[in-house]
């Protein structure tokens, strides 16, 4: 099962990619767009800190910082927790595109794994759920995507897709409409809908303060608004090197208890 | 062994230069409030935990870790055993033996953890009192001997161990764990070797150990009667995922040398649906405790209440439900089911995230079995009030 939303934990965009679109000579199609998007949302390794800030219904603000490492594209991934001190020493670890997860916590120097289920539960109470948290190529396994046209946001021209869930998917969205920089393949806007009413507007997703990091255009905010709960969490990167090379190791049981 | 280890540990300290040496010190602050109904009689139990974790890496790969428990008691802090114990039990005995089944709450300070990790390229070495974490149950893990979790709260820490611990990565995902727990000579103290793997997306391991497990007979006259046995544990755990449910399970066979052998198996699945409701169910079996509650003797409640056995009734069904309200107030609760007497036991639970680092936890354990079971009225009815403070 892959996974099926966006990939916050580190997201980039790959200069490789800019300004392609527009050297195409046959107009672009939707499939190439998202495969692009998928590219450039996963550099080949990355490790980053990030601060992670959730509003709450009654205004409330909770704040987590992290350490995130990515292997393979995202197809591997480490977080772990740093603040606050509630949660410090917690570590997830993604494997095959999220389609394995286990959480260590310290305090009881427990592992568990986590069925794909649970992957529909709040990461931390956050507006992000286990499974948007996942990397991947999720755009394109578990949906069908669509060109509408084309659409300013954030005063960039952006393609705007429809992805519609695939019928044997197991994706926790019905359907997703996205904005894309033409320039960088950036998704700077993302809707969810909702499982089971694909009119029903649940999450949605802005990315934006984008900064050139090591080479590679990196939106260093991030914030998905949640529709339905009226709350809102925002991923602030704070550190980020993508020339790295990150062992193995790192991304198993022992490496999440270190 | 401890001031070897001791002396180990102090030497490691002193020999890296202290430039090197970022102490990081964090914890929690944990007051308790305990509310029992037992007997027609309401008593009250405080407790004020102070916990404190030093943690330091002295180098790229050698890590400190210690952590330091200050726990002291107000309110009704001595109580027996016999007053849990349902009267058809009791009276066949002289009241007179009742002073043996006391216990009292006396404030403690001590050293839980205190280890030092050494991580070479090949392996990890973990020496010093450490937690022992085994199995993939939620509320029992037949293959860990080293721990019996509390039923009401079954994620709470566990205490820490004197040992030493290597841990190999193997080939393919595999893993190799081997553990050595020194008592007084190398016959009583226990070893343990666990080989770990990964198939598709199930995770398993095989689990053998050795140790010494002490058997107190309470019916003895005038005094109890401590014995230790032999015991060898051969068993396996399994975690994975099977038609949408996460499932797992774990089972031992114990070999007891001049006692009886006997096993445990657990089989657990979870859930959680598009609400966020969460669902979880585990079944436990234990061979050595008593499928009809009639049979329940004292050595069988006691053995159960020193946590000499897991288990007091033979077959029993763990149920826990959570649900969150809103984003920082969850309700649910568990339900322990015995399935060998009937009884019930209801554990409503309500966690509210009143700060980052301040949680608040209401726990209530109410008993309404039939006297005389597993879960039942004898055992009284509680309420817990927790605040935990981190730093």
């Amino acid at each position: 099962m892959k996974l099926k939303a966006f990939t916050p934990l580190i997201f980039s965009a790959g200069l490789f990619c800019a300004g392609s679109a527009g050297a195409q000579t046959n107009p672009i199609t939707a499939d190439t767009i998202i495969q692009r998007v998928t590219r450039v949302m996963n550099p080949a390794q990355s490790k980053g800190k990030m601060k992670m800030t959730i509003t709450t219904t009654s205004k409330k603000t909770r704040t987590f910082v992290y350490l995130a490492y990515a292997k393979n594209h995202g197809e591997k991934t480490l977080m772990k927790y740093l603040e606050p001190s509630r949660v410090k020493g917690q570590a997830i670890l993604m494997l095959n595109n999220a389609d394995d997860i286990w959480v260590y916590f310290p305090r009881t120097r427990r592992v568990r794994k986590l069925a794909t289920h649970a992957k529909k539960q709040k990461m931390e109470g956050s507006d992000f759920s286990y499974e948007d948290m996942g990397a991947g190529d999720a755009f394109i396994d578990e949906f069908e995507s669509r060109l509408l046209g084309e659409e300013k946001k954030q005063g960039k021209l952006c393609y705007e897709l429809e992805l519609t869930r695939k019928p044997k998917s197991t994706s926790g969205y019905s359907k997703l409409v996205m904005w894309v920089d033409k320039e960088s393949f950036v998704p700077l806007v993302i809707d969810y809908y909702h499982d089971d009413d694909s009119t029903l507007l649940e999450k949605e997703l802005v990315c934006g303060n984008i900064e050139i990091i090591d080479d590679i255009p990196t939106p260093m905010q991030v914030v998905m608004y949640n529709k339905l709960d009226r709350t809102q969490t925002s991923m602030e990167l704070v550190e980020v090197s993508y020339k790295v090379d990150l062992e193995d190791d790192l991304f198993t049981e022992r490496g999440m208890k270190k | 062994m401890r001031k070897f280890l001791c002396t180990c540990l102090l030497f490691l300290l002193l020999s890296v230069p202290l430039d090197a040496q970022e102490l990081d010190i964090f914890g929690y602050f944990e007051p308790q409030f305990n509310l029992i109904y037992l007997d027609d009689n309401y008593y009250q139990l405080q407790s004020n935990k102070l916990r404190v974790d030093l943690k330091s890496n002295l180098g790229e790969n050698l890590e400190f870790g210690a952590n330091f428990d200050w726990i002291v008691y107000h309110g009704k802090r001595e109580w027996n055993y016999w007053n849990f114990i349902p009267e058809r039990v009791t009276s066949r005995y002289s009241s007179a033996r009742m002073w043996r089944y006391r216990f009292t709450f006396d404030d403690r300070s001590f050293l839980d953890n205190a280890y030092l990790r050494f991580s070479f390229p090949s392996f990890d070495l973990m020496v010093g009192k450490q937690q022992i974490s085994l199995g993939t149950g939620y509320a029992w893990n037949p293959t860990d001997i080293f721990n019996v979790k509390d039923l009401s709260d079954p994620t709470y820490e566990q205490p820490g161990h004197n040992a030493i611990r290597v841990d190999w990565p193997l080939r393919a995902g595999f893993s190799l764990l081997a553990l050595y727990s020194p008592e007084s000579d190398w016959e009583s103290s226990g070893k343990l070797l666990r080989l770990k793997g990964r198939w598709q997306h199930f995770d398993f391991s095989i689990t053998g150990t050795e140790t010494e497990w002490g058997v107190t007979d309470y019916e003895y006259p005038f005094v109890n009667l401590f014995t230790s046995h032999k015991r060898r544990l051969l068993g396996g755990d399994f975690a994975g995922e099977l038609l949408g449910l996460g499932v797992w399970g774990e089972t031992a066979y114990n070999f007891v040398g001049d006692f009886e052998d006997f096993w445990e198996l657990l089989i657990g699945g979870d859930y959680t649906f598009d609400s966020e409701l969460y669902l979880m169910l585990e079944f436990y079996h234990h061979s050595l405790a008593k499928s009809d509650y009639r049979d329940y003797g004292l050595n069988d409640w006691l053995r159960f209440f020193y946590q000499e056995q897991k288990s007091l009734t033979r077959d029993q069904v763990y149920c826990l439900i959570q649900y969150p309200l809103t984003d920082l107030l969850k309700i649910g609760g568990s339900t322990l089911l015995s399935l060998s007497d009937g009884s019930i036991a209801l554990v409503p639970t309500v966690l509210y995230s009143f700060h980052e680092n301040i949680e608040f936890t209401l726990i209530g354990n109410i008993n309404i079995g039939k006297e005389g079971k597993a879960y039942g009225s004898s055992q009284g009815h509680s309420l817990l009030l927790r605040s935990l403070v981190y730093f």
